[in-house]
Formats: structure tokens, C-alpha cells, sequence
């Protein structure tokens, strides 16, 4: 492989927005209900969708 | 990074990981069923009961302790749990001379004193659950599991440093299909290592504080609660103990506005030896994790304390839903299940990618 290596933000930025969105999710379930806990799941959920759509997107 | 930095993450990545495989792979299995164990148990011990009497007087609490333990006679009770959708009382007892895990588990019809169905514990669940708490060995099996579970910490962290190195040149989320099984697995274990690592964290740190659980409570009984025993030399006897009744009412009116979780018995982990501790929670969704107990002197029926609850017994109290998915809908419990079955994809990738390294280049 020739090409150059990418920065450590290239290389950790979806890693940490991924991150946050899903420790928000964890946490913020916990202090709220009904449709709160929708909305901090679907933030979890970022988990799933990422890897699906790495796995769609981003085979080779 | 240097290469000597990276072999020395690598180094602990692979040791923390190869001690714990296993052990967390069996957690992960266990694990999965008892995210949904309310839901599995609504369906293995659905029962059309109704109470005996529903619209009689209900039993004081003394007659329904006494009726359960009228059921274990020569055991002493331990804790008394109320349930909310039905008028049962759970009464748990234990034989002082036996082994002090080994509990009595009675729901009693309030309206009758008769026996109600269980609606949890089902022996399958109940052995799953033993399984993945202390594996049947008491309190060391329950430490060990939290040390497997520092292990995953240290596990994921020094996974995260060592993405870096190896995604140095791929774009975020690259699956290399078409290549070796080798390079395959080593794209999928990367992937889900790194999107799963919060969540990691929180299960991990939050399973390692629940295996503390009897420490802490022993150090919280031995610290804050310690000046409220100095008046007594022996443990209150069970035939000189206050209405159970009168102590409970005592403590509502201590703590008004809360709701009744449960009653501790004196000798228990969650009490001293001379007092009921009658715990209630909070009606917000964060509070009602979070219990305060009120502790009612055993032999007077007197309020003693109401003992607000230190940082890390209130840490132990968060650290139960954190762990077990269960408070925030069936969605989330979704979410748990499917990010339990990528930890089983990463442990098994990991295991293999070492297999394999080290059949290819012999150390």
C-alpha cells in the first residue's frame, strides 16, 4: 500500500462520535421515560447502524 | 506510534483478552436470556391467580410473615418484598444454621395468607442467573468474575489504542470480504470492537461494581450504620422483635411521599443486626433506582435513623439497571441482546486471530 496514513481524527472520528452518541444513550435512558427512553435508545442504536451500514457500505 | 509502545499495548491487549475469553463468553450466554428474563418468565409461569378475597381486608404484614414462615419452620426471615400489580407478599426466610445464600422464597396472598404463584424465578432462569453471578461459588466466584470483568476494561482500552496502528490506512469500517479469513476477521473484530466500546465499558465497569456488592454493603453496615449498633451486645432475637406492622408505618411517616420497596430483617446484608431497614424509592425515572432506608429499631418498634445512602451504595444501586438493560423499554433490551451477540462476535474473531497468528509464526 502507497497510500499516505490518514490523521488520528480520520481514524477515530466516526469511532467517537459513536461513542458519545451511545454513553448519551445509556445514561440519558436512565434519567428519563416513556418517550425519552425511545429517544436514548435510538441514540444506542448508532451502534447497530454504523455496523450495518459498515457492512454494506464498506465491504470490499 | 513506536513500535515498542505498540507492542507493549498489543502485549496487554492479547493477555487481558486470552485470560478472560473464556469466562466472558460464558457470561455473554448466560447473559443474553436474562436480559429478557421478565419477558421469558411471563411466559414460563403465566398463571390465570386471582386473590383469594379481592376486595376482603388485607392481612396485616406480621400475620403474612408469619404464614410464610409458618411454611420453613426454624428459619428466621430475611427480607419482605411487595409486589405491585397483584395484593402479594414476598416473604424470604433462612435457616441460621444453614448456608446463608440459601433463601426461602414465599409470595403470600395478602387477602388469605395462602400461597400465590411465583412470577419470577423460574428454576432455569434462577440457575442462569447463579451462573453468571458467581458460577455456584459464593462470594470468591462472584470477586472473580469482577476481576475477568477489569480485565475486559483493560481489554477494550487497549484495543482502542491498537485501532489505531491498524486502521492506519483504512477508511472507517473497511471489511475486507475478499481477502484471507484471516484479514476477514481481523476487519469484523475491529469494527464491532470499536462501535460496541461504550457500551463495553458501561456493562463491563457496571458487572465489576455488582460482583462488590457484598463488600460494599458490609462496608457501609460497619461505617455509617456502625454508631446506630453501639447500644447492643447481641443481635436482636427473633421472639423480642416490634410489630413489623407498626415499624413499617413508622417509616412511611418518615419518608413520606416515597414508595415502599422492601424490608430488610436484622442480620441481613442490607441491615444491622437490631433494626428493620425499610427501604423506599423515588417516583422520578432516576430515582426510583435509587432507595433510602429507614431503620426501625427491631425490639422497640422506635425510629432510629432514616440512614440516606452513601455515594457507592448509591453507585451499586445504579449499577444494576446499568448492567442488566432493563430501564429503558423493550428497545433498549433489544439493543442489549444484539450488542451482547457482537461481544460474542469479538471474543470469537479474537480468539481465533490469535489461534491463527500463532500457528502461522511459531513465538
Amino acid at each position: 500500500m502507497s497510500r499516505k496514513d490518514l490523521t488520528i481524527w480520520a481514524i477515530f472520528g466516526a469511532p467517537v462520535v459513536v461513542f458519545v452518541l451511545s454513553l448519551t444513550g445509556l445514561i440519558g435512558a436512565l434519567l428519563g421515560d416513556g418517550v425519552w427512553d425511545a429517544v436514548f435508545s435510538a441514540l444506542l442504536a448508532s451502534t447497530v447502524i454504523v455496523t450495518v451500514w459498515a457492512l454494506i457500505r464498506r465491504r470490499r | 506510534m513506536k513500535t515498542r509502545t505498540i507492542r507493549a499495548w498489543s502485549w496487554t491487549h492479547k493477555w487481558s483478552s486470552l485470560v478472560s475469553t473464556l469466562f466472558l463468553l460464558m457470561l455473554c450466554v448466560t447473559g443474553l436470556p436474562l436480559v429478557f428474563s421478565h419477558e421469558i418468565e411471563e411466559v414460563l409461569l403465566e398463571q390465570n391467580w386471582a386473590p383469594a378475597n379481592p376486595d376482603g381486608p388485607l392481612l396485616s404484614l406480621d400475620e403474612v410473615l408469619a404464614a410464610g414462615l409458618a411454611l420453613h419452620p426454624g428459619e428466621v426471615p430475611a427480607f419482605m418484598s411487595f409486589d405491585e400489580d397483584r395484593p402479594v407478599v414476598n416473604v424470604t426466610s433462612v435457616d441460621p444454621n444453614g448456608p446463608p445464600s440459601a433463601y426461602s422464597f414465599e409470595p403470600i396472598d395478602q387477602t388469605s395468607g395462602a400461597v400465590a404463584p411465583p412470577v419470577a424465578g423460574h428454576p432455569v432462569m434462577e440457575f442462569l442467573l447463579q451462573l453468571h453471578t458467581d458460577m455456584f461459588l459464593g462470594l470468591p466466584g462472584m470477586l472473580f468474575l469482577g476481576l475477568m470483568g477489569l480485565m475486559l476494561i483493560v481489554a477494550v482500552v487497549s484495543g482502542a489504542v491498537l485501532y489505531a496502528p491498524f486502521m492506519r490506512r483504512l477508511p472507517f469500517g473497511t471489511v475486507r470480504a475478499a481477502k484471507a479469513a484471516r484479514t476477514r476477521w481481523l476487519d469484523y473484530h475491529n469494527l464491532l470492537g470499536v462501535v460496541a466500546a461504550a457500551w463495553l465499558l458501561v456493562v463491563g465497569a457496571t458487572g465489576v461494581v455488582n460482583t462488590l456488592a457484598t463488600p460494599i454493603l458490609a462496608y457501609w453496615k460497619n461505617t455509617a450504620l456502625k454508631e446506630l449498633t453501639v447500644a447492643y451486645d447481641a443481635p436482636a432475637p427473633t421472639g423480642e422483635r416490634a410489630s413489623l406492622d407498626a415499624a413499617v408505618e413508622r417509616a412511611k411517616q418518615a419518608l413520606p411521599g416515597k414508595t415502599l420497596q422492601f424490608v430488610a430483617f436484622p442480620g441481613t446484608d442490607y441491615s444491622t443486626d437490631h433494626h428493620y431497614a425499610v427501604f423506599f424509592h423515588g417516583d422520578t425515572p432516576l430515582t426510583t433506582h435509587l432507595t433510602t432506608p429507614a431503620l426501625i429499631d427491631a425490639r422497640t418498634g422506635a425510629l432510629a435513623a432514616v440512614a440516606p445512602t452513601p455515594w457507592y451504595v448509591k453507585a451499586l444501586s445504579l449499577s444494576q439497571p446499568l448492567h442488566f438493560g432493563d430501564y429503558g423499554g423493550l428497545g433498549l433490551k433489544i439493543l442489549w441482546a444484539l450488542l451482547d451477540l457482537a461481544t460474542i462476535v469479538i471474543l470469537g474473531s479474537g480468539l481465533y486471530l490469535w489461534l491463527v497468528k500463532g500457528r502461522r509464526k511459531p513465538a
